[in-house]
């Protein structure tokens, strides 16, 4: 009797089936400054989400007769010159610079993606009228541009919003449009044409996802631009009407104080600089993690 | 070898003779005259008008006071004294058979108008004087026609005008009209008509101690000394006036010695916290200018008088004084400002009556809804880039949101602002000026012929008449006085506070004059003022 040799099949180990989205948190979460950033962000969107519950007073109520004390137990960044609880109004104001950051950014680039990629695509006429329509408003550096928007639309919150993502439209399109020219000439692309997919499904179900990324990552540093041209633009006197609370203001209104109570204006400032700071670090951090380009 | 260097010498020598030759050719005013030249920063982002009659911004008041005199003059620093100008004394009055007045002006013959761009400098007479005072009557050329309302001016000679007044007034009411102030200041006619109206708004002529040299918009506005000034040269070579609207840039100015003089912040913190310091000097000096609101009575509305006392009711008064606080403002109970011109009202006598209004918001909430404005309405109110009102302003719309009426600020630049709301912008208009006299308060936000500054469209033309034809001087006051409280028991009219003026100097700037009150709202620049080494 002949022993039939046994084959023993080595147990099989998992494979380890990694998500390419999971692969990308890792990254992110590898990288300690990007992490830091993310935290501060949602500390951010936090403070915003529940600034009725954490501002101590009513970010309005003036008490003209104390005007100008300095911090207290009560009022621990004191009061400004009518009487109002700094604390509170940078609390509110947190409201204003993520509501501007981010509403803009998006309608900017839902807008600048849109004719980046239908110029990219189509090309020919198309391309030459809207890449020169764009290249006319980068012409313009962002705080011009919303200057004029601004003083064209008067002020308010949902026109600041639209004079912002006005400046944000020829960034989105520039890129969407030099991502739409090298995927155009890619095979999936050649592929769908060839089976006879329609025009908007190329654009939206094959070009749009994958510029994407790049779209993301530059959304999230621009978000950082956007706050600090709203504060910019407030500091002017062009944003949000007074009395709603916004830093770019608050400086503003502090900066006649600034030998006597400089808190006046340095704490919305550290305020403006920790939430750019934070904008900026994640978005460093996504674009390490999605844009191939930038080498780690 | 000799030979050469003599050639070297005289070729550096040709060189420097014409350097020497074309150096003044890039001089400033300052390098060419020994005598310093004043910065003065004012508050405004630009100037509106150098047009002395039309003039209402403080900027433009501080130019348009050097360059032109007046028939009378306050005493430079001291408002409180009238002392004659160009002309030789302060008049009396004279009854005529007739039932007017008229007073007569004897005029100095050393006054010499400017040169302009158009004329030549030429002596001042009595055509000239005629020529000014009809315009500053005409409310087509002049912001404060209603003053001059019946007047007439007549040459007698070369060197004498006789003012007719048709009924009798008392010096009180007259004398300032013909003051530096206003439709007081005489401009030069040949300039005004080789230059035309618009022309002159540009470059004004005058007799003043200091001659317009040129304006930059937005930035500075150039005088040189008149050196010809019938009282003497001025020490200063000219004084150079820069628009500034920020407070911060303006004292960051004078800390690095790059200004010699500021409109500074009107706050009583901020007066005592330069002068702690110590490196330079806040003066606070009158006039007090009336800070009032004035409610449109033609408004959609504010028509309602329920809602006009709703309100002055949602006000408080001690809220817009602690934004100056004192000895920079104290609080006013008439438009006409208490402690600044006979005819105000006092507290006791506001009181009294029952026109001393306080914060009431329970009852202003009742009376929103009794006039049907239960859930509030909107205004939107234009308001300067200036500190003093926007700051008042923005009191003033904490205050009304209490009551339901939503108040959007649209800040403009000063003069814009000025413009806006004589064309009717504003229901509720804050105004911060001084005006001589109650009855030029009264005439020019109360009455018909007040025009463009009549905000609050409430009219007491007849009233105001007669009180400023009452001779008795007692007499006079109580009606003004009487007329304050109409005001105030229709709801046209509240006054806040006055706020004195604050200016921040050099230690080594020398005014020339004691600052005790200086209507023209600046500390007053003359042939006597002066920077010391």
């Amino acid at each position: 009797m002949t022993a039939t040799p046994s084959v023993t099949m080595a147990p099989t180990a998992p494979i380890a089936v990694i998500s390419e989205r999971r692969r990308a948190w890792r990254a992110f979460a590898r990288n300690r400054s990007a992490v830091v950033g993310l935290m501060l962000v949602i500390l951010i969107i936090l403070v915003a989400v529940f600034a009725p519950v954490l501002a101590p007073h009513n970010p309005l109520t003036q008490s003209v007769p104390n005007r100008l004390e300095g911090p207290s137990r009560d009022y621990l960044l004191g009061r400004d010159a009518y009487g109002r609880d700094v604390l509170s109004r940078i609390i509110y104001g947190t409201r204003i610079a993520l509501q501007v950051g981010i509403f803009s950014v998006l309608l900017g680039g839902f807008a600048g993606t849109a004719i980046g990629v239908v110029a990219g695509y189509f090309g020919g006429k198309t391309e030459a009228v809207l890449m020169r329509l764009v290249d006319v408003l980068l012409a313009f550096p962002d705080l011009i541009m919303g200057l004029l928007v601004m003083a064209v639309l008067g002020p308010g919150l949902g026109k600041l919003i639209l004079a912002i993502a006005f400046t944000m439209i020829p960034r989105f399109a520039r890129i969407a449009y030099g991502q739409t020219l090298v995927l155009k000439e890619r095979e999936f692309v050649e592929a769908s044409h060839a089976l006879g997919q329609r025009t908007g499904v190329i654009l939206y179900r094959h070009i749009a996802p994958n510029i994407a990324g790049e779209l993301v990552v530059l959304a999230s540093l621009w978000t950082a631009s956007a706050i600090r041209l709203e504060a910019s633009l407030s500091f002017i006197g062009l944003g949000v009407p007074p009395p709603t609370p916004t830093w770019g203001q608050m400086i503003r209104e502090g900066t006649v104080y600034l030998s006597s109570l400089p808190l006046l204006s340095l704490a919305p400032g550290v305020a403006l600089l920790l939430t750019v700071f934070a904008f900026n670090l994640v978005g460093d951090g996504l674009r390490d993690v999605l844009d191939p380009r930038s080498g780690k | 070898m000799t030979h050469r260097r003599t050639r070297t010498i005289s070729f550096l020598s040709v060189i420097l003779l014409a350097l020497t030759a074309i150096g003044p050719l890039f001089g400033s005013v300052s390098a060419q005259d020994d005598r310093p030249v004043l910065v003065h920063a004012t508050n405004s982002g630009d100037k509106a008008t150098f047009d002395p009659h039309l003039a209402s911004g403080t900027q433009d008041r501080t130019v348009v006071d050097m360059v032109f005199n007046g028939l009378l003059r306050f005493k430079p620093g001291d408002a409180s004294v009238i002392e004659a100008d160009l002309a030789t004394e302060v008049p009396e009055p004279v009854a005529e058979a007739d039932g007017t007045q008229s007073w007569t002006f004897a005029l100095r013959t050393d006054a010499t108008c400017h040169a302009s761009s158009a004329t030549e400098a030429y002596p001042l007479t009595a055509d000239d004087v005629v020529f000014s005072l009809q315009k500053s009557a005409n409310s087509d050329t002049s912001g404060v026609a209603g003053d001059y309302a019946g007047f007439e001016f007549v040459k007698v000679d070369d060197a004498t005008v006789k003012v007719v007044v048709p009924t009798p007034l008392g010096p009180a009411v007259f004398l300032p009209k013909f003051a530096n102030y206003g439709g007081g200041y005489i401009i030069c006619q040949q300039a005004y008509e080789a230059l035309g109206a618009d022309g002159f708004a540009n470059e004004p002529i005058g007799t003043g101690p200091f001659k317009f040299s040129s304006y930059t918009p937005q930035t500075s506005t150039t005088l040189v000394a008149n050196d010809d000034y019938f009282r003497g040269a001025p020490k200063l070579g000219g004084v150079e006036v820069r628009y500034i609207a920020d407070n911060t840039a303006r004292d960051l100015g004078l800390e690095s010695g790059e200004l010699d003089v500021i409109n500074g912040l009107p706050e009583a913190q901020y007066v005592e916290r330069i002068n702690q310091a110590g490196n330079q000097i806040a003066d606070v000096f009158g006039v007090g200018e009336a800070v009032w609101l004035n409610l449109d009575i033609t408004n959609e509305y504010l028509q309602d008088p329920l809602v006009r006392e709703a309100i002055i009711l949602a006000v408080s008064r001690e809220n817009h004084l602690a934004l100056a606080g004192e000895p920079v403002a104290q609080g006013i109970f008439s438009i006409v400002p208490t402690g600044i011109v006979p005819g105000a009202l006092t507290q006791e006598e506001a009181q009294a009556a029952e026109v001393d209004f306080s914060q009431d918001i329970e009852r202003a909430n009742e009376l929103m809804a009794e006039a049907g404005y239960a859930d509030g309405f909107s205004l939107t109110l234009v308001t300067s880039e200036q500190a003093a009102y926007q700051t008042q302003y923005t009191v003033l719309q904490e205050e009304l949101a209490q009551i339901g009426i939503d108040v959007e600020l649209e800040v403009v630049q000063h003069a814009v602002m000025h413009e806006q709301i004589r064309a009717g912008s504003n229901a509720i208009t804050i105004y911060i000026a001084y005006r001589p006299s109650a009855d030029t308060y009264l005439t020019q936000f109360f009455t018909s012929t007040g025009g463009s500054t009549n905000f609050s469209q409430f009219q007491l033309d007849d009233q105001v008449a007669a009180a400023r034809a009452e001779t008795d001087a007692e007499a006079q006051i109580e009606a003004w006085q009487q007329l304050n409280i109409e005001i105030l028991q229709n709801f046209a009219g509240f006054g806040l506070l006055y706020t004195n003026q604050v200016y921040v100097r050099q230690p080594n700037v020398d005014y020339g004059h004691e600052l005790i009150s200086v209507p023209q709202l600046y500390p007053g620049y003359n042939e006597t003022t002066t920077i010391t080494e």
